[in-house]
């Protein structure tokens, strides 16, 4: 805002205000653009790469540059172009199972906490969850790991799990206070039933909150499933995935470094987009005034 | 005084709760191995005589409730069982570990408080500024990214093609604290995450504080720019930061662990990943106990400081 | 001619020709006032009218995007504000004394350093003197949220005095405030005038402008309306005095929240076709009481009678008929609508639920009610968010009244409503009354002026009945103390209506 302030003579002050203030500030589809940009690449490559690999060729001498191998080759001499376009798929896959699967047991869990009026009902589900948050994830992962040898489905469903409290806390956080506006009351003043509060009313006010979480939530699940990958857990020594090309070839950096840094930038993407998506939708289209 | 104790007992009480969750899970991932125990964590040479070494180490012959009992009996007394692996206490094990990680540890926390808080600051100076428009994309884009990926970037960068800092922390063995250049990596990676979350809690706690009715009234009257960011809006920012904070204990932990398997540095996070590679549980089970202490404790003292700095909580509550 | 005088009759502050555009849309258009020392300037109008756009343009402050011409003249220093709600100008974070520290502080800069800490604290126990809060180190020591509404207030003024200004913007002061709260208020900024401060005051409520102001602008549209007080409409009493058999007959009901008790053995009759107002200050329990009444605060005991026949305590507990008997309209009607659903669609669903009413019939039947409630139907096909707070009150008159209730209980429905739609919110309810669509009301008000347009009023303290009877007597010849002293404070503004 443009404020000219200029002394009259009698001492007060003459403020005489001209330009408009404020500025319009990016809205609509547009805010997603970077974000898409970023992750689509990842995406693309993780989603549709495979059906686009071909057969394996055969093995050629290990960490070298050039020579037919557009990306070179890998530590046990394989084509790293061709890796790449396989390794995506597990981490995205994983990502997306375990997410689903936390929302399958933290939406009724939460919702039921938020809706219920039997304090025990919510002392009995939501307590436990408490306690289970101070667990550290990867902890979770890798205790699990060492009982069992997991593979890909039971990697989702310890992601999921580690997910689950926090998940549920912020279900029943939105769905309470939904649940507590006056307009709940009104409805139930006018006779309405459970299921058209809790699913007409209740689900429609959290419904943006909680798509957001998810986003939130996915981009976690990536970094989890990643981490655990790069660790060895859940994955074979061997297996195409972005996560172990980076563990597995990092030996060779010096020499190949493609067969590390590209699918160590293609997490990096992965990750960085899905953020930038999330805290996209995340912003207000606008704020609201400050004065009336 | 009264609500604030009580506050305190019932989160200490919760704090109590969550460590007996900690040590029961940890516990039960031994039960949940398929068939015999003993068999399973003999893992590749599976001959006789390692199977009843491994029995007898986890006391696995008597009754599930007793060992549980005799286990948490030893962690009282800070026993934490002998290693399948080496045959050595698993302490001894924890206590080689713990130099490496602090020296990790140390600077990463001394730096993520003023860094976070800074940063958040200097994003909520000038909203949709240049400045806040860089560090704030830059906050954003970090935040999510593993260690790992970001680690190998640094790696490549930094130590191979500029040749700065050392790639890994290999050859340093116990002398890593007179090498300090190899620790710049590593505590650059582990920061990153923790740091970007803090300073975008700080920097949005920050512009709603400044365009809070509080702060407009301080500014009304009269006080100077200086005071009114930082002794009315920050207090208010800092609030949700703390309880960020906590959470970033979680992510640290995570954090030791992979950014000491990627630059070889031979601290805990080291001996927990042998020590599952090689399924060595007791070690496994030790380890995780610290950890969740350590992090049930932070929690708390996060806990504490928010109370503080947010003193209309007590009636919320 | 004195040249104290002249001085005195100079204006502080002035402005001119303020013109004030959002997006296209005209909010001020050619507003001038002057402000003068010691007298207080009331600047009124209904909501939406402009008065918070003049009053922050005093202080430098406009809205964001706003394109702004014209003179604002103010003295040099600065303004002191004290707004509506003071809890939320007071740092949640910061004791009371260091917030009237950081004012006091700057105002020694002059003095040596040795000397400034003394004359600060010396000044912030002064400013607690002059707005008569206790001057110890006991209230200096606590954070704003420790404080009752009122003792917030003092502080906000007391930092306004701390600062030295010569001119005090009061933004609202008493709204949605009991009498004795209001009076509390009034008194502090008449003592602000007579220490030679110009006020000016932004308030709807005639009684205190009337109570207060020197001088009177009314501000519609934007735009300058003659000056002089707003005249007070005509208000057509309730209810057309009971028939005598009691539709609701409420027995020793009491309640508490978590383990503080809110009611106390509260006893009362409504009769058919008679309005009964429940007065009392906020936390006396007018809304809890309302509440069970409605079976939506059901951990009540005592017996509450529809007709003869006893209410299950809540909602859930309750018949169809018997949630139609007894229906409630919320304080907040934005609130209580759902903002994903056209207001006709949700105020026709009252009759589907609670009557067996056919969708179609249902909407015929909310059609027509509405547009008698003054809402046609191509507003009523809106979402919530396209109408104003009146117009959405109305809307939640006819949702109740779709029901064909017994008894219609009102919470507050008029406190956050300017005074021409809570007067047309008034007149409607009194129609619905009439006309039997409702057979009796029960009206909970903390405005003396609204419940002495009730048949009988109930004055409540601390969860207490302290006195029931005929509005005219209740308010004519009060009998308990505490009721006295209501029908007193009120009395300095003069009782609209009368």
């Amino acid at each position: 805002m443009a404020v000219a302030v200029a002394r009259s003579r009698r001492g007060l002050k003459r403020i005489v205000v001209g330009r408009p203030g404020g500025a319009a500030r990016g809205r609509g589809a547009r805010r997603f653009a970077p974000g898409l940009l970023v992750v689509g690449v990842p995406l693309l490559i993780a989603l549709a790469g495979p059906l686009f690999a071909g057969d394996a060729g055969p093995r050629g001498t290990s960490l070298t540059t050039g020579a037919g191998h557009p990306l070179g080759t890998d530590f046990t001499g394989r084509d790293v172009f061709r890796e790449v376009l396989l390794g995506g798929r597990s981490v995205v896959t994983v990502a997306l199972a375990a997410t689903a699967l936390t929302y399958a047991v933290a939406l009724p869990v939460g919702f039921v906490c938020a809706l219920t009026r039997r304090a025990w009902l919510e002392e009995v589900l939501m307590r436990p969850l408490d306690v289970l948050l101070a667990v550290p994830s990867l902890l979770v992962v890798l205790l699990v790991a060492t009982a069992v040898q997991p593979g890909p489905a039971r990697l989702a469903t310890v992601v999921a799990l580690v997910g689950i409290p926090d998940a549920a806390r912020i279900v029943r956080a939105a769905g309470a206070e939904a649940a507590s506006r006056p307009a709940v009351e009104a409805l139930r003043m006018q006779g309405e039933g459970w299921v058209r509060l809790a699913l007409g009313y209740v689900g429609r006010a959290v419904a943006r909150p909680l798509a957001a979480d998810i986003g939130v939530r996915l981009t976690g699940a990536v970094y989890l499933v990643a981490t655990a990958a790069f660790l060895g857990v859940g994955v074979a020594p061997d297996a195409a995935d972005w996560a172990v090309m980076v563990d597995r070839n990092r030996t060779g950096l010096s020499v190949q470094p493609w067969a590390t840094v590209v699918p160590a930038l293609l997490i990096v993407a992965l990750t960085m987009g899905g953020n930038l998506l999330v805290d996209a939708a995340l912003a207000r289209p606008h704020r609201p005034e400050k004065n009336r | 005084m009264s609500a604030t104790g009580h506050r305190v007992a019932r989160r200490l009480l919760l704090g109590g709760a969550q460590t007996a969750a900690v040590v029961l899970l940890v516990f039960a991932a031994t039960e949940a191995l398929p068939g015999d125990a003993a068999v399973a964590l003999a893992g590749d040479q599976p001959d006789p005589a390692r199977i009843e070494a491994v029995r007898a180490a986890m006391h696995l012959d008597r009754p599930p409730l007793e060992r549980l009992l005799v286990w948490t009996a030893g962690l009282l007394h800070g026993d934490l069982g002998v290693s399948l692996t080496s045959g050595r206490p698993v302490a001894a094990a924890l206590a080689d570990g713990f130099g490496p990680t602090l020296l990790l540890a140390v600077p990463t926390v001394l730096l993520l408080v003023p860094a976070g808080i800074g940063l958040g600051v200097l994003a909520a100076r000038r909203e949709g500024g240049a400045v806040d428009r860089v560090v704030s994309a830059v906050l954003l884009s970090l935040y999510a990214v593993p260690e790992f990926a970001l680690g190998a970037l640094l790696v490549t960068v930094f130590a191979l093609r500029l040749g700065w800092f050392p790639p890994t922390a290999v050859g340093y063995g116990t002398e890593l604290a007179s090498h300090p250049a190899a620790l710049v990596l590593p505590v650059l990676a582990l920061l990153a995450r923790p740091v970007c979350s803090l300073a975008r809690l700080v920097r949005a706690g920050m512009l709603d504080s400044l365009a809070s009715p509080y702060v407009a009234q301080a500014r009304r009257c009269g006080l100077s720019r200086t005071r009114v960011r930082y002794a009315h809006a920050l207090p208010n920012a800092l609030a949700p930061a703390a309880q960020q904070l906590a959470r970033t204990v979680d992510w640290l932990l995570c954090g030791v662990v992979v950014v000491e398997a990627l630059f070889v540095v031979p601290g805990l996070g080291t001996v927990l990943m042998n020590a599952v590679a090689e399924r060595d549980l007791p070690t496994v089970q030790g380890l995780a106990v610290v950890f969740g202490l350590v992090t049930v404790l932070l929690n708390l003292g996060a806990d504490l400081v928010t109370h503080r700095l947010a003193p209309r909580t007590e009636v919320a509550a | 001619m004195t040249p104290v005088h002249a001085a005195a009759q100079d204006p502080v502050a002035v402005i001119e020709g303020l013109r004030v555009e959002i997006g296209g849309r005209l909010v001020l258009d050619g507003v001038g006032l002057s402000l003068r020392p010691g007298r207080i300037t009331a600047l009124t109008g209904g909501s939406g009218s402009g008065k918070t756009t003049v009053g922050l343009a005093l202080l430098g402050e406009y809205p964001d995007g706003s394109r702004v011409t014209g003179t604002v003249r103010v003295p040099q220093g600065l303004i002191g504000y004290v707004p509506q709600h003071p809890a939320a100008v007071l740092n949640p974070a910061r004791r009371i004394g260091a917030l009237l520290r950081d004012i006091a502080r700057g105002r020694v800069r002059h003095l040596p350093r040795s000397r400034r800490r003394a004359a600060a604290r010396e000044r912030v126990l002064d400013a607690l003197d002059r707005v008569r809060l206790p001057a110890d180190g006991r209230l200096l020591r606590r954070f704003p949220h420790q404080l009752s509404g009122g003792q917030q207030q003092r502080v906000a003024l007391a930092q306004v005095l701390l600062l030295g200004a010569r001119v005090v913007v009061a933004d609202e002061p008493t709204t949605g405030q009991d009498p004795l709260t209001k009076r509390g208020v009034v008194d502090l900024l008449a003592d602000v005038a007579r220490q030679g401060i110009a006020v000016l005051l932004l308030s709807h409520d005639t009684g205190v402008v009337r109570a207060l102001a020197d001088e009177v602008v009314v501000l519609r549209d934007g735009r300058v309306r003659d000056a002089g007080p707003a005249a007070a409409s005509g208000r057509a009493p309730l209810g057309g005095a009971g028939r005598g058999d009691a539709v609701l007959d409420v027995r020793s009901l009491v309640a508490r929240h978590g383990r503080t008790p809110v009611l106390d053995r509260v006893s009362l009759t409504v009769g058919a076709g008679e309005c009964l107002a429940v007065a009392g200050r906020s936390g006396s329990g007018k809304t809890t009481l309302a509440r069970c009444l409605s079976g939506l605060h059901p951990r009540h005991a005592g017996e509450v009678r529809l007709v003869g026949q006893p209410l299950p305590p809540g909602l859930r507990d309750r018949s169809r008929s018997q949630v139609a008997g007894v229906q409630h309209v919320f304080q907040d009607a934005k609130a209580a609508f759902d903002e994903y659903r056209p207001v006709a669609d949700q105020v026709a669903r009252t009759a589907v639920r609670l009557r067996g009413a056919a969708p179609a019939v249902a909407r015929r039947e909310a059609l027509a009610l509405l547009s008698a409630l003054g809402l046609p139907a191509e507003k009523a096909a809106r979402l919530p968010a396209h109408l104003s707070g009146g117009e959405l009150q109305r809307a939640a008159l006819a949702r109740a009244a779709l029901a064909r209730p017994r008894v219609l209980v009102c919470d507050e429905i008029t406190s956050g409503l300017d005074p021409v739609a809570r007067d047309a919110v008034l007149g409607l309810l009194g129609g619905l009354l009439r006309s039997g669509r409702v057979e009796a009301l029960v009206l909970i008000t903390h405005d003396l002026g609204t419940a002495a347009l009730a048949d009988r009023i109930a004055v409540m303290e601390d969860g207490r009945v302290v006195e029931s009877g005929a509005a005219g007597r209740v308010l004519g010849a009060p009998e308990h103390a505490f009721t006295r002293e209501l029908v007193v404070a009120e009395e300095t503004f003069g009782v609209p209506g009368d």
